[in-house]
């Protein structure tokens, strides 16, 4: 059903907005009142720009306040992407024919036309994002101004793949405008629910396991890269996780764990739990599509009264999610993996994705959990 | 340039009435507030409320519900979305449930009253909004406190005093609001009802017996007035601001209570005394304002603190931070000086 008490997830307006924002060379205007403007500008940190229409804007027409903008941020050397909220794509306005005269972007991406993940793919659809043959070095996507890893997840693979000798493409979406169109041939993906589809893709840099198997698939298409650094540093690290892990379970028990985040994250969560610390996967619950065949309970959860449901109802002692899944446990552990993660003071750009994001998880998790005990 | 929401061009950037609203109906702790619009709608202003919630440490989460209108509905119309809404919440069982609607309802023109106006079993209110239709967000601040307000009478006054149209959203919010209880402590009062900031639906019917009511700011008169014409309660048209200020709020609230209000001005007398002493070190300093979001009445604030301390605002001295609204009471004064202090020694 889709109405729900204290919704979860964001709009398809703000996933436009974030993959669009994300693009260094983009100007992104909100078609729209203030109220809708103000979400995704607080969220994403993004400098967007709106139409902030008004009662007299849906009564006469909002061509003129549209142009009026479009005429205010032509004069600089950005592109500029149009992104409509739910009032004018339901005005009868026909929006393309109105910026015809003008070299822009838009996309059709009202709040009431789906989630998050709908707008960000729709508004990656109209860059339409061309592979250059000849760039060489690897795409990575998944990346989003949305998601509070993702500049994170950005340097530790951009890491991981100069020690590898192998160049970083195309950023999608955290890149600069002209990349949109140069991307190589290949991809490795940080978040798969917002994968990009550009390129064939290599594989997922989410969890030790899946990182050496993308990492041995990149030798078989960047014949100039060596890998043998960073197996080796997979291998080192995994060994200190499960020093510390073993450690743990030397004096607890394994945890409990109830996972709310996207679906690749969340699956990403369950596997490292149950892999380092056999902990009991008690339910997986995902924000986004849920994923196919994987050896734990799993549904979607629109709203915050499900959270509470799934927390009451499997007891968990360790509750991975966001600030949302955070306000709702009483005595669990809790680590932050989902957006928004409100109430913390957050300066480091942790990531999720490659090495560094999984030490960063298990190392959250095992202090979670012995803060706890 | 109009299409950044600069403080030098207001006219568009007003906000929604929807969150404005929200605002006020999610204070009151054992309703729902249902959102009669798309769930994107329901979903930025409850992270927006919770954000506010985790930030003020409030304990209760707020209940936002949404009718989650689809493209289906959009065509077809809403009505029954706000109807299986409607039931759903019922159901729960809350003190009351509010319906506020959006500027997408608006657009196709769901009759929102008529649904309410069915037989649910627990009070429904519709709270005027609209989103950007029915106005900005402090629209829908006002609309909401009427609304609330319609179900109250008349009851012989007891002294006390109502704290009316908090700033909810405010990160000082329990601060203003200690500091407004300690003057009123002064003058030997007590506030009957905070309207609407974290209440039950219940207390609500106690509105009327107040005094006096003391408005948040001067953006709330016409919710005094409405009171005014409703219970017949006066009202002091805003939270303390300024040393002299302070003071004057003393004597209004002293008055329209019928009590003296001697004794409580000495001794705020004294604590202004104080509050000198202790910024005593900022003699001589030269300060420069904000270029933009400075309002006439931090301007007057400003003046009246640097006069009193023997400052200077210059052009060219350390730029010092002002709260988004002015500081509220002497107390809300100190915490800009310390603010200050540390920008002037930087």
């Amino acid at each position: 059903m889709p109405e729900c008490t204290n919704p979860l997830w964001p709009c398809a307006m703000t996933g436009a907005a974030a993959c669009l924002a994300g693009f260094d060379g983009i100007t992104v205007i909100i078609h729209g009142s203030s109220g809708c403007y103000y979400y995704p500008a607080t969220l994403l940190h993004a400098p967007l720009r709106g139409t902030f229409i008004v009662e007299e804007d849906v009564i006469f027409g909002s061509e003129q306040r549209l142009l009026e903008v479009v005429g205010e941020v032509s004069s600089s050397s950005q592109r500029i992407a149009v992104v409509t909220t739910c009032v004018p794509a339901i005005l009868g306005e026909d929006i393309r024919a109105i910026l015809a005269a003008h070299d822009i972007i838009f996309i059709d991406s009202p709040g009431f036309s789906g989630d998050f993940e709908q707008g960000y793919r729709s508004a990656l659809l109209a860059l339409k994002p061309l592979i250059d043959p000849g760039v060489k070095g690897i795409n990575i996507d998944g990346a989003s101004l949305f998601d509070p890893f993702s500049r994170g997840n950005i340097l530790e693979l951009s890491r991981l793949l100069a020690n590898a000798g192998v160049a970083v493409a195309t950023v999608y979406s955290m890149d600069t405008r002209a990349k949109v169109w140069q991307a190589s041939p290949f991809t490795i993906t940080t978040n798969e629910d917002i994968a990009s589809g550009v390129g064939t893709k290599i594989g997922s840099t989410l969890g030790l396991d899946e990182l050496k198997t993308t990492f041995e698939k990149i030798v078989t298409v960047v014949k100039e890269a060596h890998i043998d650094p960073v197996i080796k540093e997979i291998e080192q690290e995994e060994e200190r996780i499960n020093h510390a892990c073993d450690k743990y379970l030397r004096r607890f028990d394994p945890p409990r764990a109830a996972i709310f985040s996207w679906s690749s994250y969340a699956v990403f969560a369950a596997k490292s739990l149950a892999t380092y610390l056999d902990a009991e996967i008690a339910c997986v619950s995902t924000r986004t599509a849920p994923p196919q065949a994987i050896p734990y309970p799993v549904q979607q959860a629109d709203g915050l009264p499900q959270v509470q449901a799934l927390i009451e109802a499997h007891e968990p002692d360790l509750v991975i999610g966001s600030s949302f899944e955070r306000s709702v446990i009483t005595t669990a552990a809790f680590v932050g993996l989902t957006p928004p993660l409100r109430g913390r003071v957050r300066l480091t750009s942790r990531p999720i994705a490659g090495i560094t994001g999984t030490l960063c998880f298990m190392e959250e998790v095992l202090n979670a959990c012995m803060d706890r005990k | 340039m109009s299409s950044s929401p600069l403080p030098s061009n207001t006219s568009r950037f007003g906000g929604c009435t929807l969150t404005g609203a929200l605002s006020v109906t999610t204070s009151v702790r054992d309703s729902i507030s249902i959102v009669h619009g798309p769930k994107g709608c329901s979903h930025h202003n409850f992270s927006l409320l919770h954000t506010i919630a985790l930030e003020n440490d409030a304990l209760s989460i707020p209940s936002v519900h949404a009718s989650g209108l689809l493209e289906g509905d959009i065509i077809f119309g809403g009505e029954a979305a706000l109807e299986r809404a409607l039931a759903e919440c019922a159901s729960l069982r809350p003190k009351c449930i509010f319906v506020l609607s959006t500027c997408i309802a608006e657009t196709i023109g769901d009759d929102v009253g008529a649904v309410c106006g069915m037989d649910w079993g627990v009070p429904v209110i519709a709270v005027p909004t609209a989103g950007f239709l029915g106005g900005v967000f402090q629209n829908g601040v006002l609309n909401a406190l009427c609304a609330l307000s319609d179900g109250t009478y008349p009851v012989p006054s007891d002294g006390t005093v109502n704290i009316i149209g908090e700033k909810n959203l405010e990160y000082e919010v329990e601060e203003n609001y200690r500091e407004v209880s300690r003057l009123l402590s002064a003058l030997g009062l007590h506030v009957n009802l905070r309207f609407i900031h974290q209440i039950s639906y219940d207390e609500i019917p106690v509105l009327g017996r107040a005094s006096v009511n003391v408005l948040r700011d001067e953006d709330i008169a016409p919710v005094g007035d409405h009171l005014k014409a409703r219970l017949d309660t006066p009202y002091v048209e805003s939270f303390p601001v300024g040393l002299a200020g302070t003071i004057r709020f003393l004597e209004l609230v002293a008055d329209a209570c019928g009590v003296s209000s001697h004794p409580a001005v000495q001794d705020e007398r004294a604590v202004q005394e104080d509050l000198r002493a202790d910024f005593s070190d900022l003699a001589g300093a030269r300060i420069v304002l904000p270029s933009l979001g400075v309002s006439a009445i931090d301007r007057g604030v400003v003046g009246e603190v640097a006069t009193a301390l023997d400052m200077k605002i210059t052009s060219d001295g350390s730029c010092v931070p002002l709260p988004l609204s002015p500081p509220i009471g002497t107390g809300g004064i100190r915490r800009m000086l310390h603010r200050w202090r540390r920008m002037i020694h930087a």
